[in-house]
């Protein structure tokens, strides 16, 4: 054979058994067999013994499971899931657990369709289709209630001329049907408006579409048109969309004729360069949220399901102790609790999942 | 007379095993590199295709329309490419002169103890990771432009990136360029003086000239890197589309925007999901036009001074 033919017959070999290797089955995962490691052993005597009262909750501590947790889901419950896990972890549990903050739509696709997470974080209800995408895979979402988010809509700290704003001019600021100041109020000055906002991903997005946004769009039936407030949202010119709200932060921070909204902790961290403008007259606080007054009032969950509970027990001990502790902690993370009816609510949805 | 039994000892034919099994080895590298880039086509081929065969998607709402929203119905390509070839451009137009000036310097002016100080100091500048790179632009360049051009800069801007972007080129540029510059050989720059020429003119006139494809090679690769530039772009640039030819003004790049998109959760049939796909192939033709532009260049100037 030819030079030229032997290194093309060399090619062709090793390239075939590259592909054959890449293409073959994977590599199956090496179970480990752990061998049953006590010997019994009979008692010499046979004593009564009075059965020790042990704490039903004593499978559920912090150190006496491991594993790993997935959470992922809202950029709204994010810091708050985030502290629950850092507390779980300084509590002894030595597994682990990632909280990733990708959005809530995202975090059901993660949930619902791939069926990667174990627990979903979200800052709105489940819709309907979601809870379709997770019966397909097996699963049946449980909604656990954790806090109450004040939806903050914020301007920059040097923005000394708005204070409050109605529900009507803030739909028409953030779909573009505004697009300078002067046109908001004849008071204000004469310069662009610059929008963040969360993207199509976020449950905060969603939120404020349906109740500011959709309102201004009105279908045939004369209720809300949601897609069609979605579609003005997301296709205002210039409006820069971004899931991590950290980002909204320094765009706004960094404009004094900036707007954008996100969740109330992230704007309570940075208080300092931030102003919350009050909605319908009404400011975000502590009391406003309590009775209600405040429009933009939402719920806050953390979804998962109770094959999961049963199968991971690390996750059930995880959201029994997340529900017992997070009335401690919500109001420095920047949230406000739930009302007690829900937390009592969700902790029966936890007794019910988990058979205690 | 001839010996016919005498047989002239044909060394090519001669069986050397060892050396047929390096040479299919190297072989092999050499084609894997070509193979690669052909399977990274194809598989952007074949998801953009489905991006492409959508009803809703159609090459004049792609190349015609200015708004990118594939989750409701806009596909117009143009805001971000637009912008990525805005931030590239001035990437470039920081990098180049810089760089050469740079590399001038150290190859033709500097003293060996300058040059040994100076060269070591640009590789670090090389070696920074692009995300710091990126918070310098959010945090001391977008700053400082706000206090040099007043309020009109925002916070998220393509103008401060494109500066960043050119400074992370430099070392690249310069020791390219240095590298090339290097090689011209010293009789050239010896007749150049004894014609009576400053070093300034030799340098730009005749050493220039004559490295000149080396100089074109760090352009061709600094234009790739500027175009396919990431974590800058994706941090200080800005993370919604925007069609504009405002520097100063917040418009995100292909790159950036994959990366934000893809950051979240995608189900692998949804239109959002295949446009990502039709965007790394458009961020792929973007590049491939770049670079046979500036070869054809560098091959006109070539041409003049040989």
């Amino acid at each position: 054979m030819s030079k030229t033919v032997r290194s093309l017959f060399f090619v062709v070999v090793v390239a075939m058994s590259l592909l054959l290797a890449a293409c073959g089955t994977p590599a199956a995962e090496t179970q480990a067999v752990v061998a049953d490691p006590t010997a019994t052993q009979i008692p010499v005597v046979v004593e009564p013994t009075v059965a020790p009262t042990e704490d039903p909750m004593a499978m559920f501590a912090p150190d006496a499971v491991t594993g790993d947790i997935i959470t992922a889901g809202s950029s709204t419950v994010f810091p708050l899931s985030e502290r629950m896990a850092e507390l779980f972890q300084q509590e002894g549990y030595t597994g682990n657990i990632t909280v990733d903050s990708i959005g809530t739509g995202a975090g059901f696709e993660r949930f619902c369709t791939a069926g990667e997470s174990d627990i979903s974080n979200a800052s709105r209800g489940i819709k309907d289709s979601e809870k379709e995408a997770c019966a397909a895979i097996g699963r049946e979402p449980i909604e656990f209630r954790v806090g109450t988010d004040a939806l903050a809509v914020v301007v920059s700290a040097e923005n000394d001329f708005v204070t409050a704003l109605t529900k009507e001019q803030l739909g028409k600021i953030f779909t573009g049907q505004f697009t300078t100041w002067d046109q908001v109020d004849a008071a204000f000055p004469v310069e662009a408006i610059l929008v963040y906002g969360p993207g199509a991903d976020s449950g905060t997005f969603d939120y404020f579409n349906e109740a500011v946004v959709a309102p201004l769009y009105l279908n045939a039936d004369g209720k809300a048109d949601v897609a069609a407030g979605e579609e003005a949202l997301l296709g205002l010119e210039g409006a820069q969309f971004s899931e991590d709200d950290n980002v909204l932060v320094q765009g706004v921070e960094g404009s004094k004729y900036a707007i954008g909204y996100f969740g109330f902790a992230y704007y309570t961290e940075n208080s300092g360069a931030l102003k919350a403008v009050a909605v319908e007259g009404v400011e975000p606080n502590q009391g406003t949220v309590d009775d209600g007054t405040y429009p933009l009032a939402r719920p806050l969950f953390i979804y998962s399901d109770a094959k999961i509970l049963a199968e991971k027990s690390q996750v059930a001990a995880f959201i029994y102790f997340y529900l017992s502790n997070v009335n401690d902690n919500i109001v420095d993370v920047g949230y406000f609790p739930a009302p007690a009816a829900d937390l009592q609510g969700a902790m029966d949805a936890w007794s019910t999942a988990t058979g205690q | 007379m001839e010996n016919k039994n005498f047989r002239l000892l044909d060394l090519k034919k001669k069986m050397r095993p060892g050396e047929s099994i390096i040479q299919s080895l190297l072989f092999i590298s050499g084609v894997l590199s070509i193979f690669i880039t052909v399977a990274i086509v194809y598989e952007l081929g074949k998801e953009a295709w489905l991006f492409f065969g959508n009803p809703d998607v159609t090459f004049a709402k792609f190349f015609g329309t200015t708004t990118w929203s594939p989750g409701i119905g806009h596909f117009g390509i143009w805001p971000l490419v637009t912008s990525t070839l805005i931030t590239s451009i001035i990437a470039m137009l920081v990098s180049l002169p810089l760089g050469l000036a740079a590399a001038l310097f150290l190859s033709e002016y500097a003293s060996p103890k300058a040059r040994s100080a100076l060269k070591p100091i640009l590789e670090i500048l090389a070696g920074i990771p692009t995300v710091v790179y990126g918070y310098f632009a959010l945090l001391f360049m977008t700053p400082l432009l706000q206090r040099i051009f007043g309020e009109g800069v925002e916070v998220y801007n393509m103008l401060s990136a494109g500066i960043v972007m050119g400074i992370m080129i430099l070392p690249l540029i310069s020791s390219m360029s240095e590298d090339a510059l290097s090689a011209v050989p010293r009789a050239l720059r010896e007749g150049a003086y004894a014609m009576g020429a400053t070093k300034f003119e030799t340098s730009i006139q005749v050493v220039l000239p004559a490295a000149l494809s080396g100089i074109g090679a760090a352009l061709i690769i600094g234009i790739s890197r500027a175009v396919g530039e990431t974590m800058i772009v994706a941090v200080a640039a800005g993370s919604g589309p925007n069609f504009t030819f405002n520097p100063f003004q917040a418009a995100e790049t292909m790159t950036g925007h994959i990366a934000r998109i893809s950051g979240g959760d995608l189900s692998y049939n949804t239109i959002d999901y295949t446009s990502l796909f039709a965007i790394a192939l458009m961020l792929f033709l973007v590049t491939l036009v770049l670079n046979l532009i500036s070869q054809a260049v560098i091959n006109r100037f070539r041409q003049r001074y040989e």
